[in-house]
């Protein structure tokens, strides 16, 4: 096994143990758990930073052509967003039991569908757009899965009362947590979407193509322009908009990965077939 | 005249009360429910249920379909728009509206790019020039219903070479081709390849596919040339994921009735397959199948010639010789003509500006 493989699963270990971390933590009211996971996540961070270097060196191009290179490159900014949010509050360490897991379970698949790295890249990527596109996806992935997160500490908070649930910050705060989560990560999809549009217009000389990912990225913007309408002009709150941002995680995620895993499309490992 | 007066006022109530209800309807957040969820089915049947043509010829490019988008955007125009009106207009405000307006103007920009666009795919040889005016110079066209094309497109194509390994600042960009457009007044000239069009008078040019064209003779027995032409083969992907250039349809290698000329008398069925050597791929070897012609069917005739030849290398079929003589490119290009993006570009940027300035003067207003 590379050296680059070595930090991959090393981050993958660490990624996993955060998760039982945080989700015993959870279950058992402890809340060094908390602190244990928040320090292996964090060392998965390293390891998942490394390799992804590893492979920038190794091809001499930035990895993120095909699907498990970008999964990889989604989850590190991801868990970046997430340990900023846990450095600047501690009472938000339980958004870890959610977005840990969904950390672990991504970058493991990442890690069975692993190819040998590509020497170049490819021409129709050699485009200053897709710089745009894919800062705007991850980083809006992370921002709606740290949403996600808030949401479900939010149901909690709302049901239990006592013990680590009591240092919880108020239904309020993450209601409101949410919501800037959710607005930042909008405004990142839409960011993804317009350079999308430009990068496909330079490439084929057509913005729009329907392209089964692109059909789906826009409903998942769609979906997220229709919490904030729900927030803004229909006054939703509380458990309701918890509730949405973690379903509407799911269809992010099932439209980023597994749409192009499933469909042959553009998307397909960010191929172009010529 | 008091009749008559009440008769008009009522028509008048009547036709408010339409209008009211017509208001009413376009307005409706429930619409905007049902509109989304429509959508929704509509996007998840046509990407994960329908392979992705077969979801574009009746999903995504129907009338039905764009009927509900056109309604989805009528809805955010008749929901917001009333709602801000007489309302102090703060950053907030400023913000959402600007959003609101940029679908308005991306509704404007596809409306008017749908009815003057222009799609052409054309094929051509190394070394073959075009007529753009003409439709027979085209294997695909599709265009908007105010588009003239024979106004328009009085432009002319020429084919110069393809390039493999197109290296632009040290950057491997693939394979390319070097083109030159022109009209009356001027010409020009470039290499396009994928993340690079050639621009001429609001029309761009891109590159599509390309495959081989071999120029295919027929001599007599003297050695005579009786006929020549540069057959373009096809690329089919083998098991092994090499590529068989041969002649046929796109899924299959097939004949063709040789010689493909309207006035000479076609003599055999054909199939010419070429095999390009690794380090010059214009240099190879040839493989024809010569047929009888005795019915629609090419296998129904006998064996004429069936074997490898050298390039050059002259077979001997019945009274006649056939070669491949040299290989050229060919290049399938696309014609596109938008005059509606500049405006949906600028209506997403504006839109992304607007979302932008309304969320910060939400945060900052909080704060």
């Amino acid at each position: 096994m590379n050296s680059e493989m070595v930090f991959f699963w090393t981050a993958v270990a660490f990624y996993g143990l955060s998760a039982f971390s945080y989700i015993f933590g959870l279950i058992s009211m402890k809340e060094k758990l908390f602190s244990a996971g928040l320090i292996l996540s964090f060392l998965g961070l390293a390891g998942n930073v490394t390799a992804v270097a590893f492979r920038w060196i190794k091809g001499g191009v930035l990895p993120f052509s095909d699907i498990s290179e970008s999964i990889t490159s989604g989850v590190l900014i991801a868990i970046a967003i997430f340990l900023i949010v846990q450095a600047s509050s501690k009472r938000l360490r339980a958004i870890g039991a959610l977005v840990m897991p969904v950390a672990f379970v991504l970058i493991g698949w990442a890690g069975t569908l692993m190819k040998e790295v590509s020497g170049q890249i490819a021409p129709s990527l050699q485009s200053y757009w897709l710089w745009f596109h894919i800062v705007g996806a991850s980083t809006g992935f992370g921002a709606v899965l740290v949403a996600a997160g808030t949401g479900l500490v939010f149901l909690l908070k709302e049901r239990y009362k006592t013990g680590i649930y009591e240092k919880l910050p108020d239904p309020d705060s993450l209601d409101n947590l949410n919501y800037r989560f959710v607005a930042g990560g909008f405004i990142m999809f839409g960011l993804m979407l317009i350079s999308g549009a430009l990068w496909s217009n330079q490439v084929h000389g057509k913005y729009w193509n329907w392209d089964p990912v692109e059909s789906w990225s826009l409903v998942c913007w769609l979906i997220y322009g229709m919490f904030l309408h729900l927030r803004i002009t229909m006054g939703w709150r509380g458990r309701s908009l918890a509730w949405y941002s973690m379903v509407a995680v799911l269809v992010m995620i099932t439209s980023y990965w597994g749409i192009p895993f499933v469909v042959q499309n553009f998307h397909t490992g960010f191929r172009i077939e010529h | 005249m008091q009749l008559k007066g009440n008769r008009n006022s009522g028509g008048r109530w009547r036709k408010l009360r339409i209008f009211n209800q017509l208001y009413n309807f376009l307005s409706s957040v429930r619409l905007t429910i049902v509109l989304f969820v429509l959508i929704l089915i509509s996007c998840v049947t046509g990407t994960a249920l329908l392979p992705v043509p077969v979801a574009r010829l009746f999903i995504f490019s129907s009338i039905w379909f764009n009927v509900l988008l056109v309604f989805l955007i009528s809805n955010v125009a008749f929901c917001f728009f009333p709602k801000i009106w007489r309302r102090k207009i703060d950053l907030i405000f400023a913000g959402m509206i600007i959003f609101h307006l940029s679908f308005i103007l991306l509704f404007i920009g596809i409306v008017y790019d749908s009815m003057f666009y222009f799609r052409g795919t054309i094929r051509l040889t190394e070394g073959e020039t075009l007529n753009l005016a003409d439709s027979r110079s085209y294997d695909h066209i599709e265009q908007g219903r105010f588009f003239e094309r024979e106004r328009n497109l009085k432009m002319w194509i020429v084919l110069h070479k393809l390039v493999t390994g197109h290296k632009v600042n040290g950057k491997n960009m693939g394979v390319a081709n070097e083109i030159s457009v022109g009209g009356r007044e001027e010409v020009k000239r470039d290499f396009i390849y994928v993340i690079n069009h050639l621009e001429y008078k609001g029309f761009k040019f891109y590159r599509a596919r390309d495959g081989f064209s071999p120029l295919i003779v027929l001599r007599d027995r003297n050695g005579n040339v009786l006929y020549g032409a540069y057959s373009p083969l096809q690329s089919i992907r083998e098991e092994n994921k090499k590529y068989l250039y041969v002649i046929g349809t796109a899924e299959a290698p097939g004949y063709i009735p040789f010689p493909q000329d309207s006035i000479l008398q076609q003599l055999f069925y054909l199939q010419a397959k070429y095999y390009p050597s690794p380090k010059n791929s214009r240099i190879g070897e040839v493989f024809f199948d010569v047929r009888e012609i005795v019915s629609d069917d090419p296998e129904d005739g006998k064996e004429l010639f069936s074997g490898s030849a050298a390039l050059r290398e002259r077979v001997s079929v019945g009274d006649y010789f056939l070669s491949m003589e040299e290989v050229r490119y060919w290049a399938s290009i696309d014609i596109r003509h938008n005059p509606g993006l500049p405006l949906i570009f600028t209506s997403l940027w504006i839109g992304f500006g607007g979302i932008i300035l309304t969320t910060v003067a939400r945060l900052i207003k909080r704060k």
